[in-house]
């Protein structure tokens, strides 16, 4: 018999217990719109439907095609952003002239807001106009169709991502390098290891739960990925930059069926939440790092 | 004693006769400004006629005592806005503006309230016939009054009359002949200056100059019995036609190109011609922000066929409706009727870049006629060839043109063929009508 724990429960349970049920409200009610056929335009009124909006989406190729982007989209904006953070991270360890006004700089990106990003890139990216094919055509090079070119469309949109997002991760890894006793390095060095091996074999074995946690969260963060692609492309050109979550957008408040939209939604939590799990129980095993 | 008696007497009477003043006045003042304190909250879209409604506000405020709150949004965002309000009987908006491809669904699904009660009781600033009939008509509704109009706009065909001369190009009257012109002048000008430019962002924007070529050569989006239409010879060549001319005499990024970008590249002077709305013309004709000012001429928009199923220039009218669960409708209709009122209309002819007013005598105005002379015959030609069903004004007409768009846009980007993205379009269309 603990007294001195009970106190403490008293505390946080009723708030817990509220969260639960608040969610758990949530997603019930979430179920419900998918089991029926709501939609803002329709004067028929609202009929149980069963199952047949999960098996329209099963056969729905462009949602199939939209949760192929999104895979692919997270797995490279995810990949990139941790590894250039790690090397930025490791970069600005060092010190240097400036390293204090550097450090603040570089999270400008990540603070400043989505939109006035989103706007700044489609300009930068602009084919007529745009800074980048301008310096560019001072190297020679013939403009590129940055966001006209379905071929390039997203990786154009994966560069803005990248360019917002990595100073997350270089914060994450700053903050866990900071904390690497320095002796086990100057002991590696002096024992004769060269620096990459000093990299590989110390360094990021001790930053491998910041590295789960950061591509963890980056994953996440680029399945709900939104603002960028509805800014620069609006999921154009030829549905090339249309991820899962744009879809149901689109699904949502240009054809205003909301319990279609609702399902893609859905959905798209499973098999991120699917997904993610097997992410975690491979990249952060229980009893390392 | 007797002089009080008079004195209270004369005092008696002229108070009473003051307060039979004061009562009358008063009573006077209030049928004046019978709403006066009332707060009502507007929904409407970022367009030159919005600017100047917003700028005389406070004329309004000062005429009738109600205060305005104006929420102004992109046009894309502004039907799902106001769907969710009205969906959800929130009561959120008194007065929205909407396209008149919506008021079918909107009356359907009683979301705004008629007006013909409130124009005979408080008719202070509505005119009925002063407004262009066409307009007007898409808001009546079997017999009853919906909305009225505050702007139209159709499209038409622009060019650089300077370059057209200075290559020998005639003014082109079918869509060949755009593209032959086109091609002359990329080659005259070796790439320097692009051909036509139009816009082919995925979406409403590319579908909108789309359809264009698509009644100009003789197809529809629906037919006769409401499916839908897309998958036509006349349909797949005009897309053809469309992206062919756009990807060989084109701006490169044709594809991300929304409204903003094509009129900024035609007011450079990058372009030779553009087919786009007739506000337009109000920007090239505008030294502030154009250097072809003078150099523009207007066309209609061609037609290349015998059996045309509507006119080729589109006729987009955006309205002003009072919500069925506004609680102050009275007021909501004394700010449609003042907004829409030959006044306001001529007024913001001083304050903005508006030609597409909806007012008869705004348009025979002094100032109509200094601003936009230079196109003014063009437009109204347009305007009454304009083709108010150029998208369809079904409920699901949102849905309709989204697939539309996906189909421009792939055949725009040279992913798909015209045929099999056309009858892709086509069967997600009719699946939608059904639902």
């Amino acid at each position: 018999m603990n007294i001195s724990r009970n106190p403490t429960r008293n505390f946080y349970r009723p708030i817990i217990g509220f969260l639960a049920v608040a969610s758990g409200a949530l997603l019930l009610y979430a179920i419900w719109l998918c089991l029926h056929n709501i939609s803002l335009m329709s004067t028929k009124g609202t009929q149980f439907v069963g199952l047949s909006n999960f098996a329209r989406l099963a056969t729905d190729w462009r949602g199939i095609q939209a949760l192929g982007r999104t895979a692919l989209f997270v797995l490279l904006a995810t990949s990139i952003e941790v590894a250039l953070g790690i090397a930025i991270a490791m970069f600005l360890d060092q010190d240097f002239f400036g390293k204090k006004v550097v450090r603040a700089v570089i999270l400008v990106p990540m603070i400043m807001t989505p939109v006035i990003a989103g706007l700044t890139w489609r300009f930068l990216f602009n084919a007529q106009s745009g800074m980048i094919n301008y310096w560019l055509s001072l190297a020679g090079i013939s403009p590129v169709d940055w966001l006209g070119n379905p071929n390039i469309a997203i990786y154009a949109v994966l560069i803005a991502d990248v360019w917002q997002w990595t100073p997350f991760v270089v914060l994450l890894a700053m903050a866990t390098l900071e904390t690497i006793p320095k002796d086990l390095v100057e002991a590696a060095r002096m024992d004769g290891a060269s620096e990459v091996r000093v990299i590989w074999h110390v360094i990021l074995p001790m930053l491998r739960r910041t590295l789960g946690v950061a591509a963890l969260i980056r994953a996440i963060d680029s399945v709900k990925a939104f603002d960028l692609f509805y800014i620069m492309t609006k999921g154009g050109p030829a549905l090339s930059t249309e991820t899962q979550n744009l879809y149901g957008y689109t699904v949502a408040f240009t054809n205003f069926d909301i319990s279609y939209a609702m399902t893609i939604a859905l959905f798209l939590t499973i098999v991120t939440n699917v997904a993610l799990l097997a992410l975690t129980r491979f990249a952060m095993p229980k009893g390392t790092g | 004693m007797f002089k009080t008696c008079s004195i209270s007497r004369t005092v008696f009477a002229s108070v009473a006769v003051f307060t039979a003043i004061a009562a009358t006045t008063s009573a006077v003042f209030a049928q004046e400004k019978p709403f006066t304190g009332q707060r009502l909250s507007v929904l409407m879209v970022g367009h030159p006629t919005t600017d100047a409604v917003r700028k005389a506000l406070p004329d309004f405020t000062a005429k009738t005592g109600i205060d305005v709150d104006l929420e102004v949004v992109p046009e894309a965002d502004s039907v799902p806005k106001m769907m969710l309000e009205f969906s959800a009987g929130s009561g959120r908006y008194d007065v929205v503006e909407a396209s008149s491809i919506h008021i079918q669904g909107f009356v359907g699904a009683k979301y705004i309230a008629p007006l013909e009660g409130f124009s005979t009781k408080y008719g202070e600033f509505f005119d009925k016939n002063d407004f262009v009939p066409t307009y007007l008509k898409p808001n009546i509704v079997e017999g009853n009054l919906y909305g009225l109009p505050l702007f139209g706009e159709s499209s038409f065909l622009m060019y650089r009359k300077d370059l057209f001369e200075q290559y020998g190009i005639a003014v082109p009257k079918t869509f060949d002949e755009i593209e032959k012109a086109a091609k002359t002048v990329k080659e005259k000008s070796n790439g320097e200056v692009v051909g036509i430019t139009m816009r082919g962002q995925q979406g409403i924007q590319g579908v909108y100059i789309w359809a264009s070529y698509l009644w100009g050569m003789g197809g529809s989006f629906l037919t006769e019995d409401g499916k839908s239409a897309l998958d036509t010879p006349e349909a797949t060549k005009s897309l053809e036609t469309f992206a062919h001319v756009l990807r060989e005499y084109g701006p490169v990024g044709v594809a991300n190109m929304g409204w903003e970008e094509n009129r900024l590249l035609f007011q450079q002077g990058k372009a030779a011609m553009t087919i786009d709305a007739t506000v337009n013309g109000a920007f090239n004709e505008d030294p502030a922000v154009s250097t072809i000012v003078g150099k523009v001429g207007y066309a209609p928009i061609p037609v290349q066929t015998t059996k045309p199923k509507g006119g080729s220039s589109s006729l987009a009218v955006f309205n002003l409706h009072v919500a069925s669960d506004s609680q102050q409708k009275e007021a909501a209709w004394l700010f449609t009727s003042w907004a829409t009122s030959k006044q306001q209309q001529i007024h913001s002819l001083e304050t903005d870049p508006n030609s597409g007013v909806t007012s008869l005598a705004a348009m025979d105005s002094k100032a109509f006629n200094k601003r936009y002379g230079a196109f003014k015959t063009a437009m109204l030609a347009s305007l009454s060839n304009g083709n108010p069903q150029y998208i369809p004004t079904v409920p699901q007409a949102n849905e309709l043109v989204n697939n539309a768009g996906i189909a421009v846009s792939k055949v725009l980007a040279g992913t798909t063929s015209a045929t099999d993205a056309l009858k892709e379009a086509n069967d997600l269309n009719n699946a939608a009508l059904t639902r």
